[in-house]
């Protein structure tokens, strides 16, 4: 509708043209200016006005080729800034939008590629959550395995940098409610023993409370009384330690621990 | 001067300053912004007690000549389209300077609410770019002028929840990464339509504690620098959740205040940066929230003088430190 009455005179094509041609011109202001709300808009804008085309038996063909076209102008500002929440929303938009966009499984992949050359890129771990979520729903991942591919990757990167707080607000999501009582266990296993290597992380401590808390309050009668009470010691003498090496932030750990206190 | 205390009357001469100089580039470059800056700077004025540095009538008058009559909002500039940010700036200002009888209530009520999406969020204006920052200026601005009976409350809690991350935060739009500056919009949205059941508000207390690094100053994700606007979107959001013993203060303060320029006054993002009013009132606001001495209580869901807000019957159950004597 705009379209139309932008370009009265325009033929189909060359409205097709001048919006490439702008799309095109505009990359290079991007790159200078990667955080400017309107030139991203102006991008949307641009794309939701392409013209039906080049035939009526190809009515997406311009649409099509020039929404790829962005998907590539989006890798390159994610190549530059990996963080750029910009790209990132424009990037998940154009996927939505498109007429038939890259299947689902090639997002996880790109994700993976980017949390693979860059662990702490919290942005990447975050979409991968978005795309993983779509696949379990639509049944093309099984969310049982494909959890524990995940919890694969997140160990790498828990023992590349066990301070990079990226990876554990995903090892989070990962175990989520915390249902699975043996999954709960192994993590906790396995956090013990990174922390056993790394005496002094404060990302191993904060887990571990958070997932033996987890087992306390919602998986007593499986676990049985003894281990619930050293769990509960172990929490406290965490909570602890936590106090002393993480002062700003010693109320919140306080809190935990009268919280548990009191429930015990 | 020292940067060890808050240099208020610098501040204070700092933000008259800025309205005088129209020759300045800056002033064309920020035209877009210009009733937000209004808003930012008188707030930042109302913190520090001197509500009255800036003309209220000439201010009044500034903000009326943005009113468009035929759409019903206020544009940032005279001849700017109408928009939700400067109609939210200047329905506050309007509201600080009790001339809220300048407007015309039954317009502008239906131009905002015109704007609301089928998913529930709002644009920005009639282009139609969308985010939380909109749909918080939206609640606001209706809270303000009473007319918050008129806005669907389900349709539009109900994009928030879409917003909401496993993080506990929220973003600009759907599928968006957790960012605090929308994680403020969207706490401060739901406190006012009394809807902070939605937030899972252990998680989303502890992501933003976690926003402090060791310099005191806070970022708006993980693994990213601080900032001094930065520490105003989690202070008023743990303020509203009512944890702000949950951030160490101590070495916040004295970040803040390092990023004052003490020749010129105003306030930076970050010590050795340059100083605009944006960054001034988040850090003298964010201060205020912390207790700061001889500051004034600032509404952390409404970011307008508490006293003002609660004398409309708007308070909500928010929490700041204690203010301090010295
Ligand atoms: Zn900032």
């Amino acid at each position: 509708m705009f379209t139309t009455s932008l370009f009265p005179q325009s033929s189909p094509s060359k409205v097709n043209e001048y919006l490439s041609d702008d799309l095109s011109l505009t990359f290079g202001l991007l790159r200078e200016h990667p955080k400017v709300y309107w030139i991203w808009n102006h991008r949307r804008w641009c794309l939701e006005n392409i013209p039906d085309g080049p035939s009526e038996e190809d009515i997406d063909g311009w649409r099509n080729a020039t929404w790829k076209k962005e998907l590539f102008v989006v890798e390159k500002m994610l190549e530059a800034d990996a963080r750029n929440f910009h790209a990132w929303n424009y990037r998940r938009y154009i996927l939505a939008t498109m007429t038939s966009p890259p299947p689902p499984k090639s997002e996880l992949a790109y994700t993976t590629r980017k949390i693979e050359s860059n662990f702490s890129n919290f942005s990447a771990w975050h979409q991968r959550s978005k795309v993983l979520l779509t696949l379990w729903e639509s049944g093309e991942l099984d969310r049982a395995k494909s959890i524990e591919e995940d919890f694969e990757l997140v160990r790498n990167a828990m023992y590349t940098d066990p301070d990079d707080q990226s990876v554990w607000i995903y090892h989070a999501w990962l175990i989520g409610e915390g249902n699975d009582v043996p999954r709960l266990q192994f993590e906790i296993t396995s956090i013990q023993e990174l922390l056993d290597e790394q005496p002094d992380s404060k990302w191993c401590m904060e887990s571990l409370v958070r997932y033996k808390r987890l087992l306390v309050t919602k998986h007593a009668a499986t676990v049985g009384n003894e281990a619930v009470r050293s769990l509960v010691d172990g929490c406290l003498e965490l909570l602890e330690k936590l106090r002393a090496i993480d002062p700003p932030r010693r109320r919140r750990y306080e809190e935990i621990a009268e919280g548990i206190k009191s429930s015990r | 001067m020292s940067a060890s205390q808050l240099l208020i009357p610098l501040h204070v001469q700092y933000i008259k300053s800025l309205g005088e100089n129209k020759d300045d580039l800056v002033y064309h470059l920020t035209a877009h912004l210009r009733m937000n800056a209004v808003y930012w700077g008188l707030t930042a004025l109302c913190a520090m007690g001197h509500k009255d540095a800036l003309d209220r009538d000439e201010m009044i008058e500034y903000v009326m000549s943005c009113w468009d009559e035929e759409a019903g909002g206020f544009g940032a500039h005279p001849d700017h389209d109408p928009h939700l940010l400067p109609t939210l700036s200047a329905i506050q200002i309007l509201t600080i300077h009790d001339s809220q009888d300048k407007l015309n209530i039954p317009k502008v009520t239906k131009f905002i609410l015109s704007l609301q999406q089928p998913s529930g969020v709002f644009a920005g204006d009639q282009w139609g770019e969308i985010d939380t920052r909109f749909l918080y200026s939206a609640v606001n601005a209706l809270s303000l002028i009473g007319q918050l009976h008129l806005l669907d409350v389900e349709k539009t809690v109900g994009y928030i929840k879409k917003c909401k991350n496993f993080d506990g935060g929220f973003g600009a739009v759907a599928g968006a990464e957790s960012h605090a500056a929308q994680v403020w919009v969207c706490t401060a949205a739901l406190a006012i339509l009394d809807r902070l059941d939605v937030i899972d508000q252990d998680t989303l207390a502890w992501w933003l504690a976690e926003r402090q690094l060791p310099n005191g100053g806070f970022n708006g994700r993980p693994q990213k620098l601080e900032d001094v606007c930065y520490s105003y979107w989690v202070l008023s959001s743990l303020s509203i959740l009512r944890k702000l013993s949950w951030i160490d203060s101590e070495k916040l303060i004295p970040f803040v205040l390092s990023a004052q320029d003490t020749e010129n006054g105003g306030i930076a993002d970050r010590p050795g940066d340059l100083a605009d009013v944006f960054h001034t009132v988040f850090g003298i606001v964010g201060l205020s929230l912390l207790g700061y001495p001889g500051l004034v209580d600032i509404d952390p869901v409404y970011c307008m003088p508490a006293d003002l807000v609660a004398s409309k019957g708007l308070r909500k159950d928010w929490e700041a430190l204690p203010r301090r004597n010295s």
